[in-house]
């Protein structure tokens, strides 16, 4: 109502000019309560310590970024694509191969500036030719196809030396000393990947009310009718696989950096399908649920092992519960924890309009 | 620019759609049989027959959805045969679906906004659409002319049959149609709904031709001038409308066929 | 096959020599400015014989996958898993009776038993929803694969074969011929991978003839091409459902108690397994048998022609052959649009 006001009547605007009304018109919608996470998320370094810092927040961002891009294409464009975090592993591994490691037999040691772009322009090619390969094939197939992708890319690194050194991979690959700051300490690296992950997260939200998202989503719900609007659906397909590569190319230098060191297992068979398990746990229906879903599954893969033996039960009966739970969430609430939360709210609506 | 020029001039007199030898097989059936036809620019066109005829096939043949197995097909002069179905619609071709194929979780004025952003520039835009850019303005204008400015922010799932089948000519007159292909618009419709849907399709602009399969022979003899009879998968007559309906095979072959 | 030599005059003739080169290369005694170049003709045999016996063991595994793939468009990513389970389950019902052929018809029974319970009290309550059924599988195979972990723990298990399988046979094959004496030598080939060839040879002619010649194949083939057809006809599709993925998770059971013979069974082989019959599906065409039975030799001898004479790159060929055939044949060599 405030902007109807504020069109009709300008007189009244200049007249009174209060900071609520002098706020572009995009601002006043934001909800409060996103108001006060940003604040919260702002000043988790004030009350936390260096791991919470990085193994749950710093660890949850990138993980999330990594399922966003997952998100992007199953929720918008209707492709379940596995290969996200093999594009991430690829984007960690140019940026260790061009970069900087402790193997230096391999790594060429180009300066950040070349790397960095280098490594991102790569992994956004092999993302758009997976992509290419797998939109040739349509629903269920995508997923057996970008998984077999992403495998041979596992079994690839692993057995090839000349260039990813093998079983190994890379260790000691640190970020650039940027503006003077060690970005590998806790709380750079926290504001680094909360920067990120933002800016990823309303990046899909912009794109998904783009012109293009909007085609996305048509092709995602008639493709036969889209092309006969005249889009060319493949090259709307691939093209969303090329965005949603940058997200995950990104995503996989930030995860180079917290770990120190990339190796096949970065992107194995089991992160792979974890990737799946966040965008699914978290939800496909919102940018915001695979955030969620990370920082379930970070909490979880943290705290879980001393939770359960402190129950009683050994600790390497993790993957049971991470797995029980998963099946839980898919049987009763397909949209995710999102999903639970939005029936919730309405369940309490429908209370509340009883009384 | 001479082939530019080319395209031109062959458009200027060509026939906006000339099928030569269309055949289309599936497995062993024959469901397109050399068929040969050809519609002058601005020309209404109706094609008549029995169910399995061939009819859809046809349409199917001429944008693309599935293309022939042999033949060849012009538009305005311009081999399209081989063409992908989206570059068919970028020259100007359009169709309808029988069964009405639109996004029912977006808005009426979305829907149309897509068809006109299909076949605009900026398909691949990541700016929002706004709601007084050029585009959107035409989007609006087409929901007027189809009748649905009342229904223009609801979404397409909660349309009436009637409604959404009003929306899918819609679709067809997005961008700069120079021909359009309608399957069976009238299918369904009530008496009162027929009648606007023969008012829309006789107030369209006069350059613009179509063909139309239409079972209503009320609705397809009005808004035609021409008549194409097809049966097993072949032309079988063609003339005005008055001649066909005189002509005693046709008679015997569909409109004595419990359609009178 | 008289159309198919008119139709593709160039494919016969290639195919034609192919087929003679090969002939040529098993029969005849390898001259020596060959074996300079390629080897000895005992390595070539031997890749050869086991890239077949692989591709075998890959048939029974990706035939099972395949057949619940077309009737139902269940990816069931807990395939692996139930190969896996069925190997576990032969190697104690062999340790427990002594007897190799029990441990075959239990491991079929148990899995397909499992297979049943799977059936009917989840995936029948989501039909049609492909991404849901793919995700309860990949939670499923997460679960059974940590409870397999939590009760064989991490150690590698190999399934003993009886007495009358253990050694090698000599076959007809020349393999080489001695230089001083003249003498030819013959290829020696272990006994348990010949039997192994020949039952997965037998159970796809089993398998064909089912499908082809029963009237609950016949049914269950109509089913692939059209499933609503199958619905409308009267049939009480449930049980065609109920049996199908009975008999596809049995085949995988029993692949288990094959693969845990002449290979070995431990954590990690479920999900090798499950990406065999994922390549092999794609690469033979989904839903298709016969398509199958092609591309599991095809990835078999890679596999093995690749570990022989590529060894760095094995796996990654196989990889390669999937791409190939997604770029040129999206549907799979023998699969359907």
């Amino acid at each position: 109502m405030a902007a109807t006001t504020n069109t009709l009547n300008p007189d009244a605007d200049r007249a009174a000019p209060s900071a609520a009304q002098s706020l572009p018109d995009w601002l006043n919608r934001i909800h409060p309560a996103v108001w006060l996470l940003a604040l919260f998320l702002l000043f988790v370094p004030a009350f936390t310590n260096d791991f919470i810092q990085l193994q749950v927040f710093g660890w949850a961002f990138v993980l999330g970024m990594i399922a966003l891009s997952l998100m992007f294409l199953a929720g918008y464009g209707g492709m379940v694509s596995l290969v996200q975090m093999t594009v991430a592993g690829c984007a960690g591994y140019m940026y260790a191969i061009f970069g900087h490691s402790a193997f230096m037999e391999v790594s060429l040691g180009w300066p950040w500036w070349a790397t960095i772009p280098i490594a991102l322009i790569i992994a956004v090619l092999f993302g758009t030719i997976s992509g290419a390969l797998a939109v040739r094939t349509e629903g269920i197939y995508t997923i057996m196809i970008t998984l077999a992708i992403a495998s041979a890319f596992f079994y690839f690194t692993r057995q090839n030396y000349t260039i990813f050194n093998g079983f190994s991979g890379f260790n000691a690959v640190r970020p650039p000393p940027l503006f003077g700051v060690d970005w590998k300490q806790a709380t750079p690296f926290y504001y680094l990947s909360l920067f990120f992950a933002t800016l990823s997260f309303l990046a899909v939200l912009y794109v998904s009310r783009s012109s293009f998202g909007l085609a996305l989503q048509g092709v995602r719900d008639n493709a036969r009718r889209m092309e006969a609007l005249g889009f060319n659906v493949t090259a709307h397909r691939i093209a969303a696989y090329s965005f949603a590569a940058l997200i995950a190319a990104v995503a996989g230098i930030l995860l180079t950096w917290l770990n120190g060191q990339i190796s096949p297992g970065t992107a194995g068979i089991g992160p792979v399908i974890d990737i799946l398990i966040i965008a699914v746990v978290g939800g496909l229906r919102h940018p915001i649920g695979p955030f969620i879903g990370a920082l379930i599954y970070v909490v979880l893969r943290t705290f879980a092992l001393d939770a359960l033996v402190a129950v009683g039960i050994a600790g390497e009966r993790f993957q049971l519960l991470i797995g029980l739970g998963f099946l839980l969430i898919v049987l009763f609430s397909p949209d995710g924890v999102l999903g639970l939360w939005s029936r919730w709210r309405a369940r309490l609506r429908k209370r509340r309009s009883e009384l | 620019m001479a082939s530019v020029a080319e395209r031109l001039s062959a458009a200027g007199t060509a026939n906006a759609l000339e099928l030569r030898g269309v055949s289309r097989l599936f497995g062993a059936l024959v469901a397109l049989d050399d068929v040969t036809m050809s519609v002058r620019p601005g020309e209404r066109r109706a094609v008549l027959g029995s169910n399995g005829a061939g009819k859809t096939t046809l349409f199917n043949a001429v944008t693309g959805d599935f293309p022939p197995s042999s033949g060849v097909i012009r538009f305005f002069g311009e081999d399209i045969t081989w063409f992908p179905p989206h570059e068919r619609i970028r020259r100007g071709l359009r169709r309808t679906y029988q069964i009405s194929l639109l996004f029912g979780d977006l808005s009426v004025l979305d829907n149309v906004y897509l068809a006109c952003r299909g076949v605009s520039r900026g398909r691949f835009s990541l700016l929002r659409p706004r709601r007084n850019d050029a585009l959107m303005q035409s989007a609006i204008e087409l929901v007027e002319a189809v009748h649905l400015s009342a229904v223009r922010e609801r979404l397409v799932a909660q349309l009436s049959y009637g409604e959404q089948r009003q929306l899918e000519i819609a679709l067809a007159l997005a961008g700069a149609p120079r021909f359009i292909l309608f399957d069976e618009p009238a299918a369904g419709l009530a008496p009162g709904e027929r009648a606007e849907l023969v008012e829309i399709l006789s107030s369209l602009p006069r350059h613009i031709g179509y063909i139309i399969i239409e079972h209503d022979m009320d609705v397809a003899l009005r808004v035609a001038e021409s008549v194409s009879m097809m049966h097993n998968g072949r032309i079988l007559k063609e003339g005005t409308p008055a001649e066909i309906e005189s002509d005693r095979e046709v008679q015997e072959l569909y409109l004595g066929g419990g359609h009178g | 096959m008289r159309r198919f030599l008119e139709r593709h005059p160039l494919w016969s003739l290639v195919i034609l020599v192919a087929v003679a080169v090969l002939l040529w290369l098993i029969l005849a005694p390898w001259p020596p400015g060959m074996v300079e170049t390629f080897g000895r003709k005992k390595v070539f045999l031997n890749a050869l014989f086991n890239g077949i016996t692989l591709g075998a063991l890959y048939f029974l595994v990706a035939s099972g996958f395949t057949l619940i793939f077309g009737l139902m468009r269940n990816i069931n990513l807990a395939h692996g898993s139930l190969y896996l389970l069925g190997g576990y389950i032969g190697y104690e019902i062999t340790e427990w009776t002594g007897s190799w052929l029990a441990s075959f018809v239990i491991a079929f029974v148990a899995v397909a038993i499992l297979g049943i319970v799977l059936q009917v009290t989840i995936f029948r309550w989501m039909e049609g929803q492909d991404l849901r059924q793919t995700l309860v599988t990949i939670g499923v195979s997460i679960v059974m694969a940590d409870i397999m972990l939590w009760i064989w723990g991490g150690d590698f298990y190999q399934i003993l074969p009886p007495d009358w399988l253990v050694g090698a046979v000599e076959t007809p094959l020349i393999s080489s011929i001695s230089r001083r004496t003249g003498d030819p030598s013959y290829l020696k080939y272990p006994m348990v991978r010949l039997v192994i060839f020949f039952a997965a040879v037998v159970i796809g002619v089993v398998m064909w003839w089912l499908l082809n010649r029963t009237r609950i194949g016949i049914m269950i083939r109509a089913g692939v091409d059209d499933r609503d057809m199958l619905a409308a006809s009267g049939v009480r599709i449930q049980l065609v459902f109920v049996i199908v993925f009975a008999f596809g998770a049995g085949l995988a059971g029993l692949a288990g108690v094959v693969g845990g013979t002449f290979q070995s069974l431990a954590p990690g082989e479920d999900i090798r397994f499950l990406l065999a019959s994922l390549v092999v599906v794609i690469v033979g065409g989904m839903g298709s048998i016969t398509g199958a039975a092609l591309g599991a030799l095809l990835i078999g001898l890679a596999e093995q022609f690749g570990s022989v004479y590529m060894p760095t790159y094995a796996v990654v060929g196989t990889f390669l052959i999937m791409v190939a055939v997604l770029a040129f044949r999206p549907q799979g060599l023998l699969g359907r649009k």
